[in-house]
């Protein structure tokens, strides 16, 4: 379904994607785990038109897929990115309401929201407040559930579980399995690695800059190498 | 007391102008963090535009006054598109869009020298001199006029970036361009609509100002008050704006009406002054940095 090839980006002199090559099929969960500066967040960027790319390509259901921001939502990949970046200016409904900015199906707007509202009772409760008094945890709820207003194909996550309690990384990664069987395919971004490769069913790794391994989710987890650098496991002697 | 009123009213008046000029610095600036000093040469335009539909093309008064509207509308957009756009495309500092909205503006003042000719013009009277008298209080049709329609464009304004879909995503691009580039919205487009809108109010602020003074090139450089009511309410801040021009609008045609005319533009620059170093924020700005 999206198939990125030797994608390379560059801030300035800094080259922070050196050839990556990527793919996710329907209805998978793919994740995408690496250290801090890795070039994760690059990566969804590239693909939501945000960051330009100098080389590679980006194709979506078999074609190139545009460059620009909002076209890229039009086609169906939405980003919940990494910060929530909600509007805190706006109400909590105002913020999934943006999130269907493109769509004119007002059934279908309807209906989504209500979803959401099952998905997240607590953004129901709290409709008319203004966005940034929600606390972390609300405030993750709401980046993901205005992405999902969008109704899209594919979503992009930017580490959702990025600074939240534990109970509520729980309800997190409950919701993307969640969302993974509404239909939707899923690109998971995470430094949170345990969580992300029992969750998923295809991992990459990303090490500055570039996919160093990848696999089945399962294996990963397996991997005495994943386990020592990314689960904090201490591997004793192999063999 | 009856005096008091009359200054009053004539300054709701002046300040619902500056009002209709103030709210396009901050629209800009809401969006794209830096002080459009083009909006000057924009409002001038406006007024020379009105002031030939009237006079030239023989226009009925309100089509000249929208004509004019759209017209200095067609020209901020055109300056976003020349002077800012190719500046935002590459991330260019901050520094680089002031040079550029004085290049802009000294185009335009230079532009109407150079073809129009620096001469003051006066628009023909449009409304009757004679001035209503509301129970002892005497109010001149002009101002009149001048204050209902900015109040009707003000409130239509507030309307359509509270209520529609356009404006929230106005709000929204304020608030954080990236996301808002994620939902899908447009931003590229949500700027030109941001200096369409502006540069509508900007030209209609021109003619009601042209006509209340007269018309000339440099009538750009005194819409520079209205830049100081936004500054006052708060960059960015569309309440602030409007607040911030009443209360300039009323204090300027106090101290003309109570002590000498020529102490009106050396209080409203002391309070630009006294605002950057006391309230750098306004009374109700978003962010304090670059405004100037
Ligand atoms: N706007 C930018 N300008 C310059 N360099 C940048 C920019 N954004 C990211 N970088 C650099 O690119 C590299 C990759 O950054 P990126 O944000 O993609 O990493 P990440 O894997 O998402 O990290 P984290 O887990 O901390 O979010 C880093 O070295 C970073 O410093
Ligand atoms: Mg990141």
């Amino acid at each position: 379904m999206l198939e990125i090839k030797d994608l390379h980006v560059y801030y300035g002199g800094i080259h922070a994607l050196k050839g990556v090559s990527i793919s996710v099929e329907k209805g998978e969960i793919v994740t995408i785990i690496g250290a801090n500066g890795a070039g994760k967040s690059t990566l969804l960027n590239a693909i939501s038109g945000i960051v330009k790319y100098r080389e590679g390509s980006i194709s979506f259901k078999g074609e190139p897929l545009p460059k620009l921001p909002h076209l890229v939502v039009k086609r169906g990949i939405v980003q919940v990115p990494e910060g929530r970046l909600i509007f805190a200016n706006l109400t909590v409904k105002d913020n999934l309401m943006l999130g269907a900015y493109l769509r004119s199906d007002v059934n279908g707007i309807k209906r989504d929201l209500e979803m959401v509202y099952e998905l997240f009772p607590r953004l129901k409760e709290r409709e008319k407040q203004m966005a940034g008094t929600l606390s972390g945890g609300e405030q993750q709820m709401l980046a993901i559930g205005r992405g999902l207003m969008g109704n899209p194909e594919l979503v992009l996550m930017d580490e959702p579980s990025l600074g939240l309690a534990p109970l509520m990384v729980q309800t997190i990664f409950k919701v993307i399995k969640d969302i993974k069987s509404m239909g939707k395919t899923i690109l998971l971004v995470e430094q949170n690695a345990y969580k992300a490769l029992a969750t998923a069913d295809r991992a990459y790794v990303l090490e500055q800059g570039r996919i160093v391994k990848s696999g089945r989710a399962q294996d990963l987890l397996d991997d005495p190498g994943i386990k020592e650098s990314y689960l904090g496991v201490k591997v004793n002697n192999r063999g | 007391m009856i005096q008091i009123l009359q200054q009053l009213i004539n300054g709701l008046s002046i300040g619902s102008v500056y009002a209709l000029m103030a709210v396009g610095y901050s629209l800009v600036y809401s969006i794209m963090n830096f002080s459009n000093f083009a909006h000057g040469g924009v409002i001038m335009l406006g007024a020379y535009f009105g002031f030939f539909f009237v006079t030239l093309y023989k226009m009925p008064f309100w089509v000249a006054f929208f004509g004019a509207g759209i017209c200095s509308m067609l020209v901020a957009v055109l300056v976003e598109r020349v002077a800012y756009k190719p500046l935002r495309a590459r991330n260019a500092p901050f520094l680089y869009f002031m040079i550029s909205a004085m290049g802009a503006s000294m185009f335009m003042e230079n532009f109407v020298i150079a073809t129009i000719g620096p001469t003051f013009r006066t628009y023909p009277q449009v409304f009757p001199p004679q001035p209503f008298n509301l129970r002892g209080i005497y109010v001149g049709r002009l101002d009149m006029v001048m204050f209902v329609i900015s109040c009707i464009s003000l409130v239509a304004l507030v309307y359509f970036i509270e209520f529609t879909k356009m404006g929230k995503a106005i709000q929204a691009t304020a608030f954080n361009p990236k996301a808002s580039a994620l939902m899908g919205i447009n931003t590229d487009f949500v700027t030109i609509v941001v200096f369409a809108l502006g540069g509508f109010l900007a030209g209609i602020a021109g003619v009601l100002f042209g006509m209340k003074y007269t018309v000339y090139p440099q009538i750009g450089s005194i819409t520079i008050k209205s830049f100081i009511a936004a500054v006052f309410g708060g960059l960015g801040s569309l309440p602030g704006a409007v607040i911030g021009s009443f209360i300039l609008g009323i204090l300027e045609t106090l101290v003309s009406g109570y002590m000498m005319s020529q102490y009106r533009d050396l209080i409203s620059f002391s309070l630009l002054i006294l605002i950057l170093v006391f309230k750098p924020m306004g009374l109700m700005g978003k962010s304090s940095e670059e405004k100037a």
